[in-house]
């Protein structure tokens, strides 16, 4: 077996993100927290993700996690221990919930599956790509905006609206050529198209998401964990 | 045959008349050439044949554009795009996606094709254009004339009958150029397209149009016999002057982009109050060379002025010591009007003395921009965007300027004033002036000396024939 098909499909991934992560904002669980942190971590090593790069975007969000904790532990009401482990254990929660799909999964993987199997609209899903593969260019043009207010012996300031204001004028002009140019070759809202990539999801995959919701809710109801 | 024309059309932009009862038909097989001033309704007639307008701006007020007796607006893109499609000015804004593959993949899907006809064509367009090697390069790596080709390929293998090209020369090289040009007239005559292509620059048809088509500025349309274009000139060279001191120098530069040397032990001085070409074939590193004198770009070696180090000055200081004209003129604006452009110019000018509001007044009435003033720089059209851009750097007059294709876009008319204008300035306020043009005839004149790109080296040439 390739690790392609060991994979679990974009969208499935995206539905556990939205189910899960719905579920974990209304359940007070540390301990639920736990499992979905270490489920997700599982499937991360699994999927043999940079071990580096995993841990470097763990430690980033150790502040915010931290945070959470620290603001709960001091100024929350009630059992205050125990909430600032759940707010804070919930931020890894979401956070490795969503890595399991950005770190294993292309924009435009996961938006041409999301098309395939959510009927998300082509012309949201090539809006996107094109405003991603344009992002590259943004980065230039930020450079461009500043250098230019300095050949007329200004300077832009990042704290300056004008700034943006120059930056949103470029977007906007490019994008009005690109959406010309792609009416011309022949893109259509709402026509069909030719799907050129064909994305499997094993029908037993929604089976997953369905039993993992069923079995965090009843969890959560039954077992009351702490 | 694909019957395509524009019918007693009238059509208003942004509240201004444009065209009125205009009848415009193209001719099925033909390589028509398009020609005019700029801002004179080009690049609106090619969008109003291609469908694309009032869709995306304007209205028609009488008239309509009709392809096989059917509307062209009204018709679906998908099926529109197998008739009619267009190539734009700007060859990187016409890019979905990232790589040259998934980009045709792209079109052809857009058609809805079968899967196996999308790969067939695909291949078959790759094969044809002799861009296989290209196929999986990202787009916005590639320069702007291979741009254009593969913009061009997908045109081709979505298989439209009647290709218009709005200006597809503006931002490529005279390589670039000259390879693009090739591919639609083997495109005419082998495929039995038919193309309509817009250009300010008659250069280079002589031989390839058959039909020539002349908009005038107030929009009046003319048929003009193509053997009456003029023919190719020999490359013409720069009749070199004595050279002026200068004030920037460059020594022992080396500039790479990638792992690509473009330039190594070169020297370069720019003499003050004279006007200089840097030509060069196509990504033989000229812009590049700009942005390393501009301190935009890295490079090893040293670049003083007044024999002071660029890297000891502050940003800011240099950026008012060597002024860089970009290559896109909407990259240069820093404010939305026009007029707000002269403005911020005059009041941060390095001579301010100079150019005072009367001299400012009466050079924008040489370059006929005074009705300009009061609109947003965006909506100008591409050659009122070129001088505007031009006069305001003019205007901050920097004592070292370097100009990427200064004339891309202006008609003959404006360039004969732009470059009085430049000449005037440079000699009035000894500024050194640096210029890329790809543009040789009507400018080479005009210039006092040749630097010439090419194996890594500047060559300061003689003035003989450089071919």
């Amino acid at each position: 077996m390739t690790n392609r098909t060991r994979r679990l499909n974009p969208t499935v991934l995206a539905l556990m993100i939205i189910t899960l992560g719905l579920a974990t904002s209304f359940v007070h669980s540390v301990t639920l927290n736990a499992i979905v942190i270490a489920g997700s971590l599982l499937y991360l090593f699994w999927q043999q993700m940079p071990f580096k790069k995993t841990v470097l975007i763990l430690l980033i969000a150790l502040p915010l996690a931290l945070g959470s904790w620290l603001s709960f532990y001091f100024f929350g009401a009630g059992n205050r221990v125990h909430l600032a482990w759940i707010y804070g254990s919930r931020v890894y929660a979401y956070l490795t919930l969503a890595l399991t799909l950005t770190l294993t999964t292309s924009a435009k993987t996961l938006l041409l599956s999301l098309h395939q199997h959510l009927k998300l609209p082509n012309t949201f899903v090539y809006g996107v790509l094109a405003a991603l593969n344009m992002f590259s260019r943004l980065r230039g043009a930020f450079q461009q905006v500043r250098y230019s207010a300095m050949l007329r012996g200004q300077a832009y300031h990042l704290w300056q609206p004008r700034f943006y204001l120059r930056l949103i004028l470029i977007a906007l002009n490019w994008s009005g050529d690109l959406a010309m140019a792609m009416t011309s070759q022949g893109f259509t809202e709402g026509a069909v198209r030719t799907e050129m990539a064909v994305d499997k999801l094993p029908k037993w995959q929604y089976g997953l998401v369905m039993g993992l919701l069923v079995a965090y809710v009843a969890a959560a109801i039954c077992w009351r964990p702490w | 045959m694909t019957e395509l024309g524009l019918h007693q059309l009238t059509f208003e932009y942004n509240g201004q008349p444009l065209f009125d009862h205009l009848d415009f038909q193209v001719e099925p097989g033909t390589f028509g050439l398009l020609t005019g001033p700029s801002g004179c309704g080009k690049s609106t007639l090619l969008k109003l044949l291609a469908g694309l307008l009032p869709q995306y701006g304007g209205a028609v007020t009488s008239g309509q554009a009709l392809l096989n007796g059917q509307p062209v607006g009204k018709i679906v893109p998908y099926q529109r795009a197998a008739k009619v499609a267009m190539l734009f000015q700007h060859p990187g804004r016409q890019f979905a996606m990232k790589t040259v593959s998934e980009q045709l993949q792209f079109a052809l899907a857009n058609l809805q094709l079968p899967r196996e006809e999308v790969q067939r064509r695909m291949h078959d367009t790759l094969a044809w254009m002799n861009i296989h090697h290209l196929a999986q390069r990202r787009v916005h790596t590639l320069s702007g004339g291979e741009q254009q080709r593969v913009s061009l390929a997908c045109l081709l293998a979505m298989d439209s009958e009647v290709i218009l090209l709005d200006e597809p020369f503006a931002n490529v090289d005279m390589m670039g150029r000259q390879q693009l040009l090739a591919d639609l007239k083997r495109l005419q005559t082998e495929q039995a397209k038919t193309i309509l292509l817009a250009d300010h620059d008659l250069s280079g048809y002589q031989g390839i149009a058959n039909s020539w088509y002349q908009l005038s500025a107030d929009q009046q349309l003319s048929r003009h016999d193509p053997q009456s274009l003029p023919a190719d000139q020999p490359t013409i060279p720069v009749k070199r002057q004595p050279l002026n001191e200068g004030r920037l120098v460059a020594n022992n530069i080396e500039i790479s982009v990638g792992s690509r040397v473009l330039l190594k032990d070169s020297q370069l001085t720019i003499p003050q109050g004279q006007l200089g070409l840097l030509s060069g074939e196509n990504g033989a590193g000229k812009s590049a060379l700009l942005a390393a004198l501009s301190q935009q770009h890295n490079y090893e070696g040293q670049i003083e002025f007044d024999h002071q180090a660029a890297t000891k000055l502050p940003p800011k200081k240099w950026a008012l010591t060597v002024g860089w004209v970009f290559q896109n003129s909407t990259d240069q604006f820093i404010e939305l009007k026009a007029g707000d452009e002269l403005k911020a110019s005059q009041t941060h000018s390095c001579q301010p003395q100079y150019w005072t509001k009367d001299r400012i007044n009466q050079v924008v009435g040489e370059l006929g921009l005074t009705k300009c003033l009061d609109r947003v720089s965006y909506q100008l059209s591409g050659g009122q965007q070129k001088k505007l851009q031009l006069l305001s750097m003019l205007v901050m007059g920097q004592p070292v300027m370097l100009l990427d294709e200064p004339f891309a876009g202006l008609d003959g008319a404006s360039l004969r004033v732009v470059l009085r204008l430049i000449r005037k300035v440079a000699t009035d306020l000894q500024i050194g002036m640096l210029i890329i043009s790809h543009q040789r005839v009507g400018v080479v004149d005009q210039m006092d000396y040749e630097i010439r790109l090419a194996d890594q080296h500047l060559t300061l040439l003689g003035g003989e024939n450089i071919d």
